[in-house]
């Protein structure tokens, strides 16, 4: 049974697409990279992923269920950390984890346990009966963390949840995440820091304009060429290999 | 409170169940609603009454009984029943609009849910449920809020069969706002962005702002009680008014008169509001719902005009004529183009400008009451120095609303960058404060005054000019210096506000002498007036080079 197919995915807003054509197979359980520019359609092709996009065109297979049909089933087992720490603010965050827990179908007991426990880990216990609204970035995302994982999913999509973590949090997540990957979940990792998808990732996946411009391991796509980091395969297949030329010019002009 | 609302919902568990909704996830996300719902900060009171950890909901539940016993007071008193009835009936919708409109947008338009509870196994018929009896509960708690009382009171008055009819005529008086406020936001999303509609919500709750500010000092006032007759005509344009259909249906009832013009009003009464909701759930809600799904994505956002590279508006064209100094000029720009942006500041500032009409309206025309007597002799009176006056005693307020901005932590670019003379800033920002706002309300002073006593008037309207320009910046100079937009915005903060209403009252007193001594005394004018715009010159001067030990933070 494949984790996630993708066949010829396409998405239009307003007559623009923004997703040309995916197809992508994942078939065991594994880390996978997914970097592209600002525009290029990741966002887009994870909200298709876990049901918040319902129109598109293609076909989308997640945990071997057609998402159109079995949305539901599907998003009992899987798990989504949103990128800008959407959640409501006005809630503590024990209010917001049983909300969610609520919503995954977890028993009561299940939900305050796993709460209180994980927000321990989260160096977040003292601030369990808090508001979020006066909560910094990095403690929304480690809330939001949570009620992505608390449900224990199968697939975990993450949109740049390293985002606003303080650099223990960043090494505590990383360590997490590959304790997940060992315990055979999948992670379909959406991020801008290459350093951080270069290390975990078992598989990277390279967007642009909507479409896949490189698919496979940091070895098999650096032995295309002799590119070195991930940072400067992804400048050269983007085609922003001007950036050195472009910081150039922009010491000139601070200069003048 | 929530948890008798939740009671009352499983009253309809079984038709949930008939629908198939899947009710443990519909109660979950209608009782985190009701949760929010009371946390929020409502946007037609004002912030400061409401702390952090306050209950919001009932505070403003309690102020809307408070307001329905002034209705109350309305229907028991000796005002024809036609008259009372339309006065309720249209008070239930203006407010129900207004709920809806204004506190409910940000319920109605929130995306929030896209994100949130969307990835979560929740199915799209529990969803829409769960927001549907969540809109109804609110709707049900604030027309409780607003009817309880006046409906007791008209079964006191009126009998219980009146009081049970008028119940029915404020459930479709609820369903006529209900559709009104969709239509509203239909219009308003068709023609534009998630954003635009928000500017557009916001600016209709500026104007309900300044409506209340001054409604009531009004209203009241050109009400004449002694006119209000025992008949009331029908015009043509009664049969388009809601609250005449529904004063007509309880009408009916009470007198038991079914004439053709009552049976007419009735059928307007039921059918109307049925009518418009049909269409409102057949035909506009799902397309409301589709238009709001599909906001809130990035590939819909448009640059705003004012984004326009090279494009340089009113503020960039006017600093340079009222600052001289670089930073000056940042702090006149800044400011101009912040507080056309700032919602919070527009919501406060705004109605104190409306004041300045409702002041004249009462101290120059006697507050409406023979006011052609009024104006007959004004020509001979000094009634001038309230239109020189009254605008600087409004607009100072500015000075300290200028200060407070939710985005205050923004504020570390003053103090990360090499300022020398912070003062600089503050005097530019208040410059651009008396220059977008004083300026063209005391033109139109002037224009008026003209029209009124004629070009005599203008030494009076120059002189006032130094003379309030001194006195606004006495104000700011009395103040404790801040730098703009630099306060958080807290009731403890804003509490200054009654002491510079003080220090206003004072100071803009003495001027008003000082200026009837000029008028009883002309040679002193050239001397006065040079006296004062040396003292400005000062002032401006002390003001530009504050230092850093002399701003409050």
């Amino acid at each position: 049974m494949g984790i996630l197919q993708l066949e010829n995915l396409k998405k239009n807003y307003g007559g623009t697409y923004v997703l040309k054509g995916i197809n992508l197979t994942i078939d065991e359980p594994q880390i996978i990279g997914y970097i592209g520019p600002n525009g290029a359609g990741k966002s887009t092709t994870i909200k298709i992923l876990t049901g918040i996009i319902e129109e598109f065109e293609g076909k989308v297979t997640v945990l071997g269920m057609d998402i159109r049909k079995n949305a539901i089933e599907i998003k009992r087992r899987i798990g989504y950390i949103p990128e800008n720490a959407a959640l409501y603010e006005v809630l503590t965050p024990l209010e917001y984890l049983s909300f969610t827990g609520r919503l995954y179908g977890l028993e009561e007991d299940v939900i305050k346990k796993k709460s209180w426990e994980l927000l321990r880990l989260f160096e977040l216990a003292d601030k369990a009966d808090m508001r979020m609204n006066g909560f910094s970035k990095g403690m929304r995302q480690k809330v939001l963390l949570i009620s992505g994982l608390m449900h224990n999913p199968e697939i975990i999509f993450l949109d740049e949840p390293l985002s606003g973590l303080d650099a223990n949090a960043v090494i505590l997540v990383k360590e997490i995440l590959a304790q997940l990957k060992l315990s055979g979940k999948t992670l379909f990792y959406s991020s801008h820091i290459m350093d951080v998808v270069e290390k975990i990732s078992d598989r990277i996946i390279i967007i642009s304009n909507g479409e896949v411009i490189a698919d496979g391991t940091f070895e098999s796509l650096r032995s295309t060429g002799d590119k070195g980091s991930l940072e400067n395969i992804f400048t050269a297949l983007t085609g922003d290999e001007q950036h050195q030329t472009t910081a150039e010019a922009f010491i000139d002009v601070l200069k003048s | 409170m929530e948890n008798w609302l939740l009671k009352l919902v499983h009253l309809f568990d079984f038709f949930f169940k008939k629908q198939g909704i899947d009710l443990p996830r519909m109660y979950t996300i209608v009782q985190t609603k009701l949760v929010m719902d009371k946390r929020r900060v409502f946007l037609n009171w004002r912030q400061g009454a409401q702390s952090e950890n306050s209950n919001h909901l009932r505070i403003v539940l309690a102020m809307y009984v408070f307001i329905s016993l002034f209705i109350s007071v309305a229907i028991y008193s000796e005002f024809p029943f036609l008259f009372s009835m339309m006065l309720f009936h249209a008070y239930v919708i203006f407010m129900m609009a207004m709920v809806l409109i204004t506190d409910f947008s940000s319920v109605v338009l929130d995306t929030t849910d896209n994100q949130i509870i969307l990835p979560k196994p929740v199915d799209g018929k529990t969803l829409f449920m769960a927001r549907q009896v969540h809109i109804l509960l609110y709707l049900l708690l604030f027309t409780t809020a607003m009817t309880f009382i006046p409906l007791i009171s008209i079964g006191i008055k009126f009998g219980l069969l009146t009081a049970l009819v008028s119940l029915v005529t404020v459930f479709l008086c609820v369903l006529l706002a209900v559709f009104a406020t969709y239509y509203f936001y239909l219009l308003a999303l068709r023609f534009s962005s998630e954003k635009r509609v928000k500017d557009i919500i916001t600016w209709f709750q500026i104007v309900l702002t300044v409506f209340f500010a001054i409604g009531y000092q009004l209203i009241l006032r050109f009400i004449d009680l002694d006119d209000i007759s025992g008949s009331f005509e029908l015009s043509w344009y009664s049969w388009l008014l809601p609250p005449v259909w529904m004063s007509y249906t309880v009408e009916a009832v009470h007198l038991l008169n079914f004439d053709s013009i009552h049976l007419l009003m009735i059928l307007l009464a039921f059918c109307v509001p049925v009518l418009l909701y049909w269409v409102l759930t057949k035909y506009l809600s799902p397309r409301f719902a589709t238009t709001l799904s599909s906001l809130n994505t990035e590939h819909n956002a448009k640059p705003p005009s004012s984004s326009i590279p090279g494009r340089s508006g009113w503020a960039e064209k006017l600093s340079p004529f009222f600052t001289r100094e670089p930073i000056g000029k940042a702090g006149f720009e800044n400011t101009w183009k912040i507080t056309s942006r700032d919602k919070s500041f527009k919501l406060h500032f705004y109605p104190s400008l409306a004041y300045i009409f409702v002041f004249i309206f009462i101290f120059v025309f006697n507050a409406g009451k023979d006011v052609e007597a009024s104006w007959n002799i004004l020509s001979t009176t000094n009634k001038f120095l309230w239109f020189i006056y009254l605008p600087m005693f409004t607009v100072a307020n500015g000075i300290l609303f200028v200060t407070f901005n939710e985005n205050f932590a923004a504020s570390w670019i003053y103090h990360s960058t090499p300022l020398k003379k912070p003062g600089q800033i503050i005097l530019g920002s208040w410059l651009a404060l008396l220059i977008k706002y004083f300026f063209p309300v005391y033109f139109l002073m002037f224009l008026i005054s003209v029209y009124i006593w004629g070009w005599q008037v203008a030494d009076d309207f120059v002189f006032g000019l130094a003379n309030d320009y001194l006195c606004y910046l006495i104000l700011g100079y009395l103040n404790k210096q801040y730098l703009p937009f630099s306060r958080q915005p807290s009731s403890r903060q804003q509490a200054g506000r009654f002491l510079l209403a003080l220090m206003q009252m004072v100071i803009v007193g003495v001027m008003v002498l000082l200026h009837l001594l000029v008028i009883k005394q002309p040679s002193l004018f050239y001397i006065v007036l040079a006296a004062i715009l040396i003292i400005c010159w000062l002032l401006e001067k002390y003001i530009a080079n504050l230092s850093w030990n002399k701003i409050s933070v």
